[in-house]
């Protein structure tokens, strides 16, 4: 017997609290005054006997609760003699169905090696012996209950088919230490996989409960193989002269080679390179011109010619959309040409821009439709012509934007157009008794702001003193002028820059952050900025359906074969959709929003590579170590001596000894029925 | 609402014994008690035929002009009763349970009772004891005497146990007219010994009545636990048990009052018990009662 906190046994001094209570205090009785005695007799002797019986009773009691109290404390437990094996353990048989096992080992793949294995496990079991049968990928799949019907578990390892999702050895070990736990009953797993090394997690997550045996069943050999590691690709071609793409081609445990890279489109093959890849390193090839990617959604595949037993992992697939750039109207009145330079260079600083600048004056553009442009600059114009601003706020207010500088000229307006906050004068650097101001205050948080490096070097010498008032300040100067401002206005968005978009009033088109900003603003703006969801993704991760404001929409995803995974119910409430194979999804969220998603095996599966035998042995030993044979019976005889808290057992008893103190306690101590108290005047 | 002004939990919240007494007489008749006599106020009561030895004084001479029959007229009026108020002092007294003492109810309910006999215009004395006499206003209808009953009654501080033999042979002394004589006290004596000591003053043609003050806990004392009691006269301690005080003291009071009351009656004494945590009124009903038929 021992204890796990002994240094709460220092609490039965505490037992000295009712020995003071019960045989010290007792005698200290305060008399009470009375009018006379003439009626009364003395019983001193009887009272006080029947008063030492009760409180006796009360004394044992409270001193046990307490003695009880600091042993539970202490948490007292016995060392118990469980013998090992002296019950049937329950067999697990976990079949690795992960895309590696896709790998041809001979005639056969690696899942006809491993289910093979299976059923020469289960062949093994004694009758009546039971068993569970479980497919691992990135997930756990129970192909079985517990059973003992050898019949039933055959069939569930001949079921199980391939994935594309990667092994994961830390759900395996979280399934094992669930079922130890629900089961009480000591398992013996068999693990048929190809041991990839990219498949073991971190060992806290690969812990085993000490009454698992695990034994591994290798299946297959490390071989050489050549994958599509990566691909980047645009995920729009606004000008296929253009668009570029690279794959990157990875040799995993492979020597040297030469690889034939394709790309090919919709089915049609576009161009091939040959490629060297060095041993066990990497080889890119980049494609350049897609002319023939059709307007909308092209299926791209990146292949390389098959020399290696996985074949699967040869391709890569991605999506591309083609679509004209969206137009940006630059509103200029000629009096800084330098601005639509600045802005112009930089929006096309991208090989394939999303947008295209037209630049018109202002009572042009005062007559114009504005509705068919993205974006619309106002350079520094002021006056407005008449008609302009009606335009422009009916433009806005109908879902446009509008990004507006705010320069010397703007300063003679009382209010910014269509901000509509109120100007105040400039702010000069000069006059202020500075050479020129910075940044420093930045909401890094937005979409336009992440990407400007805090504005850094640049200065500022001229910024209009405008209001905030109803505004958002994205960035605002040493001196607390707002710099950049933002409000919804209506359906739409005006962004202001209170200075001018040449380097006359500050120098930021000539710094790093010039590009940038220009090409976030516009982006955001126009609607292509970095909420865009991804169109390229990994077996195993989620396409997001919906943002939760779209009530009763339904969304819908249609898998490579052209078919709709989705029922009723989950088109109208699921908020994503995970992908598990690959291929081409179509998918329209519940906002009506179109996209072709390819999904792709995870390329860690591709390393074939196994992990070392003493990991393995590591890894088993966080189990039982006891050498197990393929029946499924321990090896019996051996004994472990498990701790058995005995902490249940006291609480009982102390709550049983605290309700019986609580009864005596009450009977002698409590007040009368009547509370009227004898009291002295 | 006026019995609430009677209650002497509400008394003890009023300073000054003048006005409790005012409170209470005031609350509890509603309007002068009219005596019941004849005397010497102005309002006509009835005519009666001249006796001799009737004072001339008292003949209505305009009646004897008309009709020469000598008739006697005769007034509704105060009479000339002296009440004499004595206070136990005791140390006994100074027991309460219920935010009260004994003695502020005695002393509550003798300040009544002397504004009362102040207000009929009764000569109203008070003797304070405890085993001696301890303050003695003479009975007199005169100028200020109600003040010297209450300050008398006010300045009364509990002393020394109660020894009834020794003041009241004494007392004898001071009640040499005829009247009411009230005892307040709470008679911790052998009933025997009361009637014996107090006897003497019914034999002198004194109507006698004796309130006897008790405290709820007396009569029936509620223990919570075995405890030690002390005597508040002699000091004594005694350990004593719930059970007997509900059973057996019980029993023993009960019988110690229905004997003092029999006796009372026996010495034609008329004997009220007092509980101390009901009203005054009933102490007041009882005394004018009494008082009534005395005369």
């Amino acid at each position: 017997m021992g204890f796990l906190n002994p240094w709460f046994l220092g609490g039965l001094l505490a037992v000295g609290l009712p020995v003071w209570l019960h045989l010290l205090k007792r005698h200290k009785t305060d008399p009470q005054p009375f009018p006379s005695l003439m009626f009364f007799e003395h019983r001193e002797q009887s009272s006080v006997q029947h008063r030492r019986l009760d409180y006796i009773l009360l004394f044992i009691l409270r001193m046990l609760m307490l003695v009880l109290l600091a042993l539970l404390f202490a948490s007292p437990y016995i060392n118990r003699l469980t013998p090992k094996g002296a019950g049937k353990k329950l067999v697990v048989v976990a079949v690795d169905r992960s895309f590696s096992m896709r790998t041809k080992e001979g005639a056969s793949t690696r899942l006809d090696d491993a289910k093979a294995e299976g059923l020469n496990v289960l062949s093994k079991l004694s009758p009546g012996q039971p068993a569970q049968v479980v497919a691992l990928a990135d997930t756990l799949q129970a192909m079985t209950q517990q059973t003992s019907d050898p019949g039933e578990l055959r069939g569930a390892v001949s079921a199980i088919k391939e994935s594309d999702a990667r092994a994961s050895f830390g759900e395996l070990a979280r399934y094992l230490r669930t079922l130890s736990e629900s089961t009480k009953t000591p398992l013996d797993v068999h693990l048929i996989s190809d041991l990839q090394k990219s498949a073991m997690p971190a060992f806290t997550d690969a812990r085993l409960d000490q009454d698992t045996d695990l034994t591994f069943h290798p299946i297959g050999k490390v071989q050489p193989n050549w994958a599509v590691e990566t691909v980047i690709a645009p995920q729009h071609i606004y000008d296929p002269k253009r668009a570029r793409i690279s794959a990157t081609i990875t040799g995993f445990s492979a020597p040297a080679a030469t690889r034939t890279v394709t790309l090919l489109m919709n089915g049609k093959t576009i161009q091939s390179k040959s490629i060297n890849v060095p041993e066990n390193g990497r080889g890119s090839a980049e494609f350049a011109g897609l002319d023939q990617a059709s307007y909308g959604f092209n299926r791209c595949e990146i292949r390389i010619d098959s020399a290696d037993s996985l074949a699967a992992d040869d391709r890569y697939m991605f999506s591309v959309e083609r679509t004209d750039p969206k137009k940006v109207l630059f509103v200029d009145d000629g009096r800084r040409p330098q601005a639509q330079e600045y802005f112009r260079a930089a929006l096309n600083a991208t090989p394939d821009s999303a947008f295209q600048l037209e630049a018109l004056r202002p009572d042009v553009a005062a007559t114009s439709d504005l509705s068919k442009y993205a974006v619309v600059v106002l350079n520094d114009v002021a006056p407005l012509p008449a008609g302009l601003e009606q335009s422009l706020q009916k433009y806005v207010s109908g879902g446009g934007s509008l990004l507006e500088s705010i320069g010397p000229a703007s300063v003679a307006l009382p209010r910014a157009p269509i901000l509509d906050e109120a100007i105040d004068g400039t702010q000069y650097a000069s006059r202020e008794g500075e050479r020129f101001f910075s940044v420093s205050d930045l909401d890094t948080g937005h979409d336009v702001m992440k990407s400007v490096e805090r504005f850094d070097g640049v200065k500022i010498y001229l910024a209009a003193n405008v209001g905030a008032k109803n505004s958002r300040v994205l960035a605002r100067l040493s001196n607390g002028t707002p710099l950049v401002l933002e409000r919804k206005v209506g359906e739409g968005k005006v962004l202001a820059f209170t200075s001018t978009f040449d380097n006359i009033q500050n120098d930021l088109p000539v710094r790093n952050a010039w590009v940038p900003f220009v090409q976030k603003s516009v982006a955001y703006l126009g609607g292509s900025g970095s909420g865009e969801p991804p169109a390229n993704l990994s077996v195993g991760e989620y396409v997001e359906l919906r943002t939760g404001n779209e009530k009763g929409a339904q969304a819908e995803v249609q898998d490579p074969d052209g078919q709709r995974v989705l029922s009723l119910e989950e088109a109208a409430q699921a908020r994503n959709f995970e992908l598990t194979r690959e291929g081409f999804y179509e998918v329209r969220t519940a906002g009506g929003k179109r996209s072709l998603v390819a999904a792709h095996a995870n390329r860690k599966e591709s390393d074939l590579a196994v992990i070392p035998q003493e990991t393995l042995d590591l890894w088993k030993g966080t189990g039982s170590s006891g050498p197990v044979n393929a029946s499924g019976q321990g090896t019996g005889g051996e004994g472990n001596t498990t701790p058995w808290s005995l902490s249940p057992f006291i609480l009982l008893l102390l709550l049983g000894v605290a309700l019986a103190e609580s009864v005596v306690a009450d009977r002698y101590l409590r007040p009368q029925a009547q509370p009227q108290e004898t009291k002295a005047a | 609402m006026l019995q609430r002004f009677l209650d002497p939990a509400v008394l003890a919240g009023i300073s000054g014994l003048d006005l409790v007494a005012k409170t209470v007489v005031d609350g509890f008749i509603s309007g002068l008690h009219r005596s019941p006599d004849f005397g010497f106020s102005q309002e006509f009561a009835e005519y009666r035929s001249y006796n001799p030895g009737d004072d001339l004084r008292h003949v209505d001479w305009n009646v004897f002009a008309r009709s020469e029959k000598m008739f006697l007229k005769r007034y509704r009026g105060e009479t000339n009763c002296q009440v004499s108020v004595l206070l136990d002092a005791s140390r006994s007294m100074k027991y309460g349970s219920r935010g009260m003492e004994k003695m502020e109810y005695a002393k509550f309910l003798a300040a009544s009772i002397c504004y009362l006999a102040h207000l009929q215009r009764d000569a109203a004395g008070l003797i304070v004891f405890d085993s001696e006499v301890r303050q003695f206003v003479p009975p007199s209808t005169r100028q200020g005497q109600i003040m010297r009953l209450l300050h008398a009654i006010d300045s009364a501080q509990t002393g020394a146990e109660t020894v009834l033999e020794r003041p009241f042979a004494h007392l004898v002394d001071y009640l040499r007219r005829r009247g009411v004589v009230v005892a307040i006290s709470d008679f911790w004596e052998d009933p025997e010994t009361v009637i014996k000591t107090v006897g003497p003053l019914r034999s002198r043609g004194n109507e006698l009545i004796l309130f006897h003050l008790l405290d709820p806990q007396e009569i029936q004392p509620k223990l919570k636990g075995p405890m030690l009691l002390e005597d508040l006269e002699t000091g004594a301690k005694m350990e004593v048990s719930p059970d007997y005080a509900h059973h057996d003291y019980k029993g023993k009071m009960t019988a110690h009052l229905e004997d003092l009351k029999s006796r009372a009656a026996g010495a034609n004494i008329d004997y009220f018990l007092v509980d101390t945590s009901r009203p005054l009124d009933e102490a007041l009903r009882q005394y004018l009662a009494i008082r009534a038929g005395r005369l």
